[in-house]
């Protein structure tokens, strides 16, 4: 039995991150992770200040999902404070968070092929990648990090080029999308590379509680929780899922729901030009506790905000759906032949470390004491 | 001769996100995509820093990273760049009171600084072959001078 560690710079690995593999000749037994890396102690700077400042602290928990958290965090102040935002607002909010999921999609797919060896898939998706940056960088302004989302509604009103750029944009996407889909279907290295490797099942997914589309693509359809939110009721939203629980499936299943996502931005899209009125709201923060939960592209993202009257931020606390899929990731790896395709199954679960890291504790091995990193 | 041009144009890269937000590790990565395609201009990023000539280091220096960071600037061999991609490995930015030891050029030497939250990848690429291809070959002749002596 031997160890191979992997990280925390490793060619294949975007964010540090480090992974003992645990193995026998080739054949992979088991993993250790270890993390750590990129704890900065957000919830503890968000303490006490001003909840506009809360707001660009949430942007910065993840780079590739940053306006999902943002909304998350706006929305959960809007809840505790009962503040109604204009329908004018709720549609631009889908259609950012929907573009955004299109390009995390595409980087996780296009990740994918980089991880398979199969470059020619990796550079095709971040090539159509580009297109969606270059659509959120004139809605918002910025290509990361965008800023758009306050508390009582978002930032700034699209005009009537954005939209139509918007709509020929999305045309020209849903076709090159297509072609993808077809290489992914027919392509006889990516199906040999990835079909029933990486099985993860029903009970495993229950014991671990994983999320997004890891417990999708094994038939878990309910665990999107836009089927919950009020905004996707009025888009009558379908999930998307497969039930075979591989990394083929995984992938499958980001490549179709860009296709919902591109249906359901058509429809936001209507029903933004039906609305009128202003996109933003004057409001007051009443005091409170309160939890919001919204679909990242990654699964579900939790925030438990308690706040004063004066909008200053007394606590707060951050799940994010990364925690959960590593901790599936180990029961993946039953059915992973080589280590190749151990670091292949850990891209097609879609990583996020900076998310996933939100608190550091120590564990003494000699006393078995759990203490806080930080006293 | 022949050997310092063409060390100018063949720079190997690594990526070392050192507890940010992500944000400019995405930028770097979409540097392969056909609009900006760096390996044009002979700069390969593969995240080896044995073999690296350029380390560019994002994000604030976390608690854990701040000997690693110092082993990996000793393990890349000479001549070698380091430069700080984004606000936060300017200045830590956002996260001055996080959990974090400090911006980069506290920790190792840093030549060259790109501001920005995240920087656009056709600034990268321009900030990239302002300073490396000289400071390269700069370092080189000090090493060189070092040797004879």
């Amino acid at each position: 039995m031997n160890v191979i560690p992997i990280g925390p710079i490793n060619p294949i690995f975007k964010e540090p991150i480090r992974i003992k593999l645990i193995v026998e000749g080739e054949v992979v037994l088991g993993a250790e992770i270890e993390m750590g890396y990129v704890h900065r102690g957000i919830e503890r700077i968000m303490e006490g200040k001003h909840y506009l400042k809360g707001v660009h602290l949430a942007e910065r928990v993840c780079g590739i999902c940053s306006y999902i958290h943002t909304q998350t965090f706006v929305e959960c102040i809007e809840k505790i404070s009962d503040i109604e935002v204009p329908d004018k607002a709720r549609y631009l909010r889908v259609i950012v968070t929907e573009l955004e999921r299109l390009q995390s999609h595409l980087l996780a797919v296009s990740m994918y092929g980089m991880a398979i060896e199969h470059e020619t898939l990796g550079i095709w998706c971040l090539n159509i990648r580009e297109r969606v940056m270059d659509l959120l960088e004139t809605i918002t302004g910025n290509r990361i990090n965008m800023g758009y989302n306050v508390v009582g509604g978002v930032r700034q009103d699209i005009n009537r080029e954005m939209l139509e750029s918007i709509y020929s944009t999305l045309d020209s996407l849903e076709e090159d999308v297509k072609d993808i889909m077809e290489i992914f279907k027919k392509g006889p290295l990516i199906s040999l590379r990835s079909k029933g490797i990486g099985v993860i099942g029903y009970r495993e997914i229950m014991k671990t509680r994983a999320v997004g589309p890891v417990a999708r693509a094994s038939a878990l359809p309910e665990s999107d929780w836009r089927l919950r939110h009020p905004t996707y009721k009025e888009l009558d939203f379908k999930p998307v899922w497969t039930e075979e629980g591989d990394n083929y499936a995984r992938s499958l299943v980001r490549l179709k729901e860009i296709f919902t996502s591109i249906e359901l931005l058509r429809r936001a899209l209507e029903l933004y030009e039906e609305s009128g009125g202003m996109v933003r709201k004057k409001v007051d923060i009443k005091g409170g506790a309160g939890e919001w939960r919204n679909e990242a592209h990654r699964g579900e993202v939790t925030y438990k905000i308690s706040i004063t009257d004066g909008g200053i931020i007394k606590r707060i606390l951050i799940r994010s759906p990364t925690v959960m899929n590593l901790s599936a990731y180990k029961y993946m790896l039953k059915t992973c032949p080589t280590v190749s395709d151990a670091v292949a199954t850990y891209v097609s679960i879609d990583p996020c470390v900076s998310c996933t890291e939100r608190s550091i504790v120590l564990l003494d091995r000699r006393t078995g004491e759990v203490k806080p990193y930080f006293k | 001769m022949i050997k310092e041009f063409f060390r100018k144009r063949s720079i190997h890269a690594c990526v070392v996100n050192t507890g940010g937000c992500n944000g400019c590790d995405i930028e770097i990565l979409t540097l392969i995509a056909s609009r900006y395609d760096i390996e044009q201009y002979g700069i390969y990023i593969h995240n080896n820093p044995r073999e690296a000539d350029l380390l560019i280091v994002t994000g604030p220096v976390t608690l854990p990273w701040k000997d690693r960071l110092k082993e990996l600037y000793e393990k890349t061999p000479e001549p070698k760049v380091v430069i700080a991609v984004g606000a936060c490995a300017l200045s830590c930015g956002i996260f001055k009171e996080g959990h974090v030891c400090g911006p980069v050029d506290r920790i190792i030497p840093v030549d060259g600084v790109i501001p920005g939250c995240p920087p656009r990848p056709a600034q990268i690429i321009e900030a990239i072959l302002k300073v490396v291809p000289t400071s390269i070959a700069e370092r080189e002749k000090v090493i060189k001078e070092e040797i004879s002596q």
